[in-house]
């Protein structure tokens, strides 16, 4: 009997693990407060979330494990899972205890999975969560009898009342405390399997000691039961090949020996639960339709729940443009209020154009658009928690079907609305291979929170502003919203297409819990909403930031300013004087203000003409003639041709980008403007415009169809592992979006 | 509460009403996710939605199914 030998004052861990929709994030958050660590497990993609277990005299880590329904390793997050809970993943050692979060209301399904875990060896303990809902669904639950059977601790807990909780945090403790028992095999699920599976695991685990692999028989029970499993794949990988023959010829004989693989798993698994449960848990008979039920009867309906999404959408996106007009012009004012600061502090040089129209008018321009992005992932977040987001992947599942692809590929989807990062990351959900690739790939379209920025700039500077419907809606949400949802639409071919040529295949089963319906949980928005807003200033704060320094240095360099700074530091003096000169009536003081108002304005031509020459002879300015025969056709000027290519490595580059070129570019009459005005008040060397609607329109489209996120990219590369899928995302995408927005300009120019 | 005794496929249990799943068929590891998500022999089951996919209540926890040719569920319709 091994005893803990961990001291007091370190650092114990403990894993939470349990099936999706049992509550277990915010039993999270109930435990560990709102602290969590995200990062990834070492060497996989699986996302792990830490968090220090509060109010304990103990120093308490908590692992949030990915939800599960079993143990089975058939994909990625279930494999971590395992190895995260038998210590076999690198630099990680093994919790001390599983806490295995169960839904109180549907016992018998979920101590599957807790059958699975205490098999890992750990000590346990069960937690009934969802406590509140036994009652209310008419069940009875005597908690104590299934500890007694057990032989584990049971707390029952409801934790979106944090009820229950100072309980299971005593029993942590206590656990931790208390000597380390193991249960006795007789007590396992694995009893009840046929007699020949035990002896073909003990001589597998055998064979593989013989052969310099020492595994746990929990594992060794998931190489026998699950074909083409986890495990196996791994153990091929590190080049034991023969596994294969020596799993076959064991499954063959336990055929011959009537042990059907793999269903005497869940037939022994479920045998040992009904032991367990029996008589401790009772169900009354209901035979009514619940309000769940009947809501799902208008919200999973064909049509009626198809148009239901669509006007949800539709709202969603109409609010995103009316909500964060306030905030946006409150970030405004602040901006202002910088630049006229520093102004006011330092002498013109390069220093004070560093500051004010590389830092405040580039980064600052991108912290402009945190109020829409915070609004948009308000919304998906809430739609998630409250049940609804399952229920659209159920009606979209007949429409992903006609390009070949299942319901399954519709959250990975919708979460790229939010971003393409954590969508690419949620095709892991999905088991068929094929379906999965053409998710990922396809992903990157769905139009994330990155391109609102230049959507809502393009829109409120070049949309008219109609509206319909006494004031409620508006021309401008309305195309913003068709920007949204330009990609998806072209998404549908693309699919088509790479399920037709290269992932060929019927489409892949669906099957999906769909929770009931709950209010949203203000805690899980709020961290999900703080998360991604927290995420995008800081991306603005490290990979925009760098790119508007060097930008604003491609910008400034390498003319000479001193002039420039000489006449701008004389027209401050002059405009100074101006403003602090009596007004008289005196002959004399008048003749005086008119001629410095003369100077004034002869001064302002002179910096404008400047500045103007400046940036034309700039590095920026040279390279972005050398490409302006290549956007010349989509309609755009050299200046947007380069804000666009310096964009790739992140799209909202391009506000920054443009807010700097602008802010150096344009006459200092100007330069309090937004913007929008400046961008409205540009003009080509022939006097027309450079913004017209159909140049807005060809970078809206540009934008909605180009590949520009090398966060995404990456991520394509680490979840495919191969540098192939990335670059052919590049490629299509930016191809894509070179067609569509010539297509789009030569559309509008010619019904313009 | 009789149970009539002519076996049919799930998708065949008309909205809102009950059954018990009789006999699970397939591909076995397919069978396999199924019973892992709590669907199995001896269940009753109730129609929430018919269709492809379909929606069923099971224990009241709702799953959406479209299992295509990997695998079958029939149900002997319950007759009250």
């Amino acid at each position: 009997m091994p005893t803990a030998t961990v001291s007091e004052t370190s650092t114990r861990t403990v894993a939470l693990i349990g099936n999706p929709n049992t509550g277990k994030s915010s039993l999270f958050n109930a435990l560990c407060g709102l602290n969590a660590r995200v990062g990834n497990y070492p060497g996989v993609t699986v996302e792990q979330k830490v968090g220090r277990l509060t109010g304990s005299k103990l120093s308490i880590d908590v692992i949030d494990l990915p939800g599960t329904y079993s143990l089975a390793a058939r994909s990625a997050d279930e494999a971590v899972a395992v190895n995260v809970l038998s210590g076999e993943l690198a630099h990680q050692a093994a919790p001390e205890i599983a806490i295995v979060i169960l839904d109180a209301s549907n016992i018998e399904r979920n101590f599957y999975l807790f059958s699975q875990v205490y098999e890992l060896g750990l000590p346990v303990i069960a937690v009934l969560n969802m406590w509140d809902r036994v009652e209310a669904e008419g069940l009875t639950v005597e908690a104590e009898v299934i500890a007694k059977r057990l032989g584990v601790p049971v707390v029952c807990t409801s934790a979106n009342k944090r009820k229950g909780i100072d309980e299971l945090r005593r029993t942590i403790e206590q656990t931790l405390q208390s000597p380390r028992t193991k249960p006795a095999s007789a007590q396992l699920a694995r009893a009840q399997f046929p007699e020949a599976f035990h002896q073909e695991a003990q001589k597998l685990s055998e064979w593989l000691h013989s052969n310099g692999r020492k595994t746990s028989l929990y594992k060794v029970d998931r190489l026998l039961i699950d074909s083409d499993g986890h495990f196996q794949k791994s153990l091929c990988q590190s080049g034991l090949h023969e596994i294969n023959t020596q799993i076959e010829q064991a499954r063959e004989r336990l055929r011959v020996a009537g042990c059907k693989v793999p269903m005497f798993e869940t037939k022994a698994r479920y045998g040992w639960i009904r032991q367990l449960i029996d008589g401790a848990v009772t169900r009354k008979e209901t035979r009514s339709a619940s309000s769940s039920d009947r809501i799902d009867q208008w919200l999973t309906h064909r049509w009626v729940g198809m148009l239901i999404f669509a006007l949800i959408m539709f709202v969603v996106f109409q609010s995103i443009w009316w909500v964060a007009k306030w905030p946006m012009d409150g970030i405004q004012w602040i901006q202002g209020l910088a630049s006229g600061g520093i102004e006011a502090f330092l002498p013109p040089g390069a220093l004070r154009s560093l500051l004010v129209d590389g830092v405040i008018a580039g980064v600052g321009g991108v912290v402009l658009f945190v109020p829409q992005i915070a609004i948009l992932f308000f919304f998906i977040a809430v739609l998630e928690d409250c049940g609804y987001m399952a229920r659209a992947a159920f009606v979209m599942d007949k429409l992903m079907t006609s390009v070949g692809l299942s319901g399954k590929s519709f959250l990975p989807l919708m979460s790229s609305f939010a971003c393409a990062v954590p969508g690419i990351m949620a095709t892991r959900t999905i088991e068929s291979r094929k379906d999965r690739m053409v998710t990922l790939l396809i992903a990157p379209l769905m139009s994330c929170s990155a391109r609102i920025p230049v959507y809502v700039l393009m829109v409120s500077a070049f949309v008219p502003a109609i509206k319909y419907a006494g004031g409620w809606i508006s021309l401008q949400g309305i195309v913003l919203m068709g920007m949204q949802s330009i990609g998806a639409i072209v998404a549908i071919p693309v699919a088509w297409l790479l399920k037709r040529f290269l992932f060929p295949g019927e489409p892949a089963t669906f099957l999906m819990e769909l929770h009931s319906y709950k209010w949203p949980s203000m805690v899980v928005i709020y961290q999900r909403v703080w998360e991604r807003v927290v995420s995008f200033v800081a991306r603005a704060g490290s990979l925009i930031f760098c790119t508007t320094i060097l930008i604003w240095a491609a910008c400034y360099f390498p003319g000479d300013h001193r002039l420039l700074d000489e006449s701008v530091a004389t027209l401050e003096q002059l405009q100074r004087t101006q403003a602090i000169a009596p007004v008289s009536l005196e002959q004399t003081q008048i003749e005086e203000n008119q001629i410095r108002e003369k100077q004034i304005e002869e001064k302002l031509g002179e910096v404008n003409r400047l500045r103007s020459e400046l940036i034309e002879t700039s590095f920026l300015g040279m390279a972005g003639h050398r490409i302006e025969p290549i956007v010349r056709p989509l309609g755009w000027d050299w200046k947007i041709g380069v804000a666009v290519i310096a964009s790739f490595p992140a799209r909202e580059v391009i506000i920054a980008t443009l807010g700097t070129i602008y802010s150096l570019g344009t006459g200092e009459d100007e330069k309090s403007q937004s913007l929008q005005d400046q961008m409205q008040q540009a003009r080509r060397p022939d006097g027309r415009p450079v913004f017209s609607l159909a140049t807005a329109m060809s970078i809206m489209v540009f934008f909605a169809l180009c590949a520009q996120c090398s966060a995404t990219l990456m991520t394509i590369r680490r979840e495919t592992n191969s540098w192939r899928w990335p670059i052919f995302s590049f490629v299509y995408m930016t191809t894509l979006a070179y067609i569509g927005a010539w297509l789009t300009y030569q559309f509008f120019e010619s019904w313009s | 509460m009789i149970t009539d005794s002519v076996p049919l496929p799930i998708e065949f249990l008309p909205c809102d009403s009950q059954g018990t799943i009789v006999e699970m068929c397939g591909r076995p590891c397919q069978v396999q996710r199924l019973e892992e998500l709590g669907i199995r022999q001896g269940c009753k089951v109730r129609m929430v939605c018919r269709g492809e996919p379909c929606l069923i209540c099971i224990e009241g926890r709702r799953i959406s199914l479209r299992l295509g040719d990997s695998a079958d569920i029939f149900v002997v319709p319950t007759v009250e």
